[in-house]
């Protein structure tokens, strides 16, 4: 019996949980040979070997839509492959289902924590898996069986409380727990320190260590360099969804991975052109509302304004204050120097701001329309004639977006949620291009996108620049605010902390301001 | 750092789809009534068009006013209570001496109120739609009981009455109120960008708002029109039936429900048309037609009606999963 903490009551019962086949430490666990997945014409992985030793902390790195995803939820049984085979122990296996990957000791720990948000601690750790006695839950004995594996840990959460009390970041330590306790030997983390705080990781990275030492073999996923030195015996890289190679972390440095992650050089993927600054389009004064205090910034013609900073340190939500979403609560707003009142999202649209949202899927898209009524819902009062809207000027308008914006889609008509994430992107933003604009404020357009899309959404930054506008890009990826703000703004807990000119400050400076030690 | 994966090949455009469903629907009727007309000989005689026709019309108006609602992802339990108050409305008033015109107008008026009260509800109290229109369910039918004192008001006005009996150019009028609604409603819904508002906030109303649609706006709109269809039927059946009673159209927004999800409205938003619910309307119509035809019991109806919303709207959902 393997894992940390085999609590599972089942064996009493004969059900036998965890692998029945111990593998030396160093020896292959886990060997992929030739797997692949399709989805229609594209593959989403190409034919990938990949081995993993038993015992190791494995890393997988790559950008976002490199294909680590797939990797994993072919690995979790979520997905099944196209092509190649995959041996467990050295028998060749399907995993074809969530539930046989979970009874071969496979376990993963999602960035998005995937539990029950109105259940206890406790509950959560043994969802699926009560102890009962006769058909009745024992819970006092679950929350305290929850509490000793907590405490055993060092992660002082009450096992009693309800889930949703508790940070984002202590529900992903709950989700760890929860799948060190289910005689897990090989556990998958997918960018678990995203939502964590310094602290947090700390611990976390404790655990899996600990986790290692007891011969769990670990696949650690993440874009973060200096946690994969940290952390890592080996190293993956993907790159669209091309397994690159595997090294020793002993035998690499931050320089080759990133060569082997972007095989092209930071210059070729941003594209910053010295563009005459022009007037003041926007100015805040003490602007403060829910999640943001007394932020004063300024965008003027033709220049990129970054706000960086940590997930949660009022970025998005200061865009959003802007933008008439919340209501502001003090501090004023200057556009073109005369004081607004913007009350709502219309009174913004009209004045000249449009917003490209955090999250697709919640604010930017409407997923199950076409993708033509997506881009045209900001306009349709300009595409009406009398009372219909005009058809033909409606179908221009979608297909020249679609076309501009190389959307890839057979036709306007596509659900929305058809599309990869470059491609939503991409929708999100010719919304805002048919609407036309003054101040475009993109918040993580980046984010799951693919480097050549990230690469055009670069250069319609300059594009838009040109034409006279002023953009406010906001991203939690440093290199990317850092290469193309003209002005970069801090943020940490709601607050504008520091301020730098293009490329006046370090990198670790500017982290270190975001993070505030 | 969630990938959506990519499926462009496979979606497939989706207005053929439409098109396709609103024909099998077309198909699944006439081939309902080729059926009644080969198993009895009543079924194909005028009178009994004409009846199936006013039978259907009224849950037909319904629908379409119900689909308004379901497709910004909102359900409207209270139009059955509506189109009861509203008889007892236009009777009342026309008890109290009020000319017929204005009485009907004052009734249309009510409803847009009831439904305004709805988006209100939602919008300003933040209530569940489902709370807030089964609360009006049972106090508009209290209203009623209370204003008629749990009996009848009988309409003496006999231009009234005559109408639901009228034909015009051979067909029912009551029917021809189908089209006189259907018509507006349907240049609303798919041609004019009040409709497109509808599927928009009815999909993630979190990104309709954001691109600059007054969300509020929209659920105002979609409740006030289911309200006042339901409103207008309200008159249609005063008329049939001659009097004002507010325990009439007991269970009619299950069958507007029914009718709207069997022509293809979805119940989680963002999809449905107007034709769809048209169909579906006379769909039912038909089957409680038949089976009374046929002598079919009337507690046995109420079964196959429920079997054919499991029937139809499982298909429909084979055929969205086919898309994807």
């Amino acid at each position: 019996m393997t894992g940390l903490y085999d609590v599972s009551h089942r064996n009493e019962d004969g059900a036998q949980k965890g692998p029945k086949h111990p593998v030396p430490k160093g020896q292959p666990i886990l060997e992929l040979r030739g797997l692949q997945k399709k989805y229609g014409a594209v593959e989403a992985l190409k034919p990938a070997n990949i081995t993993f030793l038993s015992g190791e902390i494995h890393a997988i790195v790559g950008e976002n839509g490199a294909g680590k995803s797939t990797l994993i939820k072919l690995l979790t049984g979520v997905i099944r492959r196209t092509a190649g085979e995959v041996f467990w122990c050295g028998n060749p296996v399907q995993l074809a289902t969530p539930n046989e990957a979970i009874s071969r000791g496979i376990n993963a720990v999602h960035q998005e924590v995937v539990l029950c948000r109105h259940l206890t601690v406790a509950a959560n750790m043994f969802l699926g898996d009560e102890m009962n006695r006769n058909g009745l839950m024992r819970m006092r004995a679950m929350t305290d069986a929850a509490q000793a594996v907590l405490n055993d840990l060092g992660f002082n959460l009450p096992a009693g409380a309800v889930l949703s009390d508790l940070t984002i970041g202590q529900q992903q330590l709950v989700a760890t727990a929860r799948a060190a306790m289910r005689g897990t030997q090989f556990l998958i983390f997918d960018e678990p320190t995203a939502y964590l705080t310094r602290q947090e990781s700390a611990q976390l990275f404790r655990l899996i260590r600990r986790l290692q030492a007891e011969g769990v073999t670990i696949v650690y996923i993440s874009h973060r360099m200096e946690e994969v030195f940290e952390l890592a015996d080996r190293v993956s890289v993907l790159r669209d969804g091309t397994h690159v190679g595997t090294r020793t972390i002993a035998e690499t440095n931050d320089a080759e991975l990133i060569k082997m992650m972007i095989n092209r050089t930071i210059e070729q993927i941003y594209h910053k052109e010295a563009l005459p600054i022009g007037a003041t389009i926007m100015e805040t004064r003490g602007l403060s509302g829910p999640g943001f205090e007394d932020v004063s910034l300024s965008v003027r013609a033709g220049e990129i304004v970054g706000l960086y900073g940590l997930i949660g340190a009022g970025r998005s939500e200061f865009a959003l204050g802007l933008y008439g979403r919340q209501p502001v609560s003090a501090g004023e707003i200057l556009w073109q120097g005369q004081k607004v009142d913007i009350r709502n999202e219309r009174t913004a649209m009209d004045l000249g701001i449009a917003l490209a949202p955090e999250s697709r899927r919640d604010q930017g898209l409407c997923l199950n329309l076409p993708i033509g009524l997506n881009i045209n819902l900001p306009v349709f009062d300009r595409l009406t004639s009398g009372l219909t809207i005009n058809r033909r000027r409606e179908i221009e308008n979608a297909d020249r977006q679609i076309n501009d914006l190389k959307i890839k889609t057979p036709s306007r008509r596509v659900l929305a949620s058809a599309m990869s994430g470059g491609n939503q992107q991409k929708i999100v933003i010719g919304k805002w291009l048919s609407h036309g604009a003054k101040l475009f404020i993109f918040d993580e357009p980046t984010v799951g996108v693919d480097v050549g899309t990230k690469a055009e959404i670069y250069r319609l930054f300059a594009r838009l620049l040109e034409q006279g506008a002023g953009i406010i890009l906001i991203s939690s990826y440093l290199p990317e605010v850092y290469e193309l703000a003209d002005r970069l703004h801090v943020f940490r807990q709601g607050r504008l902390v520091a301020s730098h000119t293009y490329r006046s400050a370090s990198h670790e400076e500017v982290l270190t301001q975001a993070i505030g030690v | 750092m969630s990938v959506e994966t990519t499926t462009e090949a496979a979606a497939a455009p989706k207005k053929g789809m439409n098109i396709l469903f609103g024909l099998t629907l077309l198909g699944l009727l006439l081939f309902l009534w080729l059926l009644l007309g080969l198993s009895t000989n009543a079924f194909w005689t005028s009178n009994n068009i004409s009846n199936l026709l006013r039978q259907g019309a009224m849950t037909a108006i319904l629908a379409v006013g119900q689909t308004f609602v379901i497709i910004t992802a909102g359900i409207d339990l209270s139009v059955g209570a509506v189109v009861g108050f509203s008889s007892v409305t236009v009777a009342w008033l026309l008890q109290h001496g009020v000319p017929l015109w204005p009485a009907m107008g004052i009734t249309l008026l009510i409803g847009m109120l009831i439904g305004a009260f709805h988006a209100f509800g939602i919008v300003r109290m933040g209530l569940p739609a489902f709370i807030i229109t089964l609360a009006t369910l049972t106090s508009l039918r209290g209203i009623g009981l209370l204003i008629t004192n749990g009996s009848t008001i009988s309409i003496s006005d006999e231009s009234f009455t005559n109408f639901s009996r009228a034909d015009f150019l051979g067909i029912p009028s009551l029917f021809w109120m189908v089209v006189v609604v259907a018509i507006p409603a349907y240049i609303f819904l798919h041609l004019s960008r009040w409709g497109r508002y509808l599927f928009a906030v009815g999909s993630n109303s979190e990104a309709a708002r954001l691109s600059g649609v007054n969300v509020n706006r929209t659920i105002y709109l979609a409740y006030i029109l289911s309200s006042t269809c339901a409103a207008f039927v309200g008159l249609l059946l005063a008329s049939r039936i001659g009097i004002g009673n507010a325990t009439q159209a007991e269970g009619w927004e299950l069958q507007a429900i029914a009718s709207s999800v069997i022509g293809g409205t979805s119940l989680f938003g963002a999809v449905g048309s107007v034709q769809g619910p048209l169909l579906g309307a006379f769909i039912l119509a038909t089957i409680n037609n038949g089976a009374n035809l046929l002598n079919i019991n009337a507690f046995v109806q109420r079964i196959i009606t429920g079997l054919l919303i499991i029937v139809i709207v499982y298909f429909d959902q084979l055929r969205r999963r086919g898309s994807r």
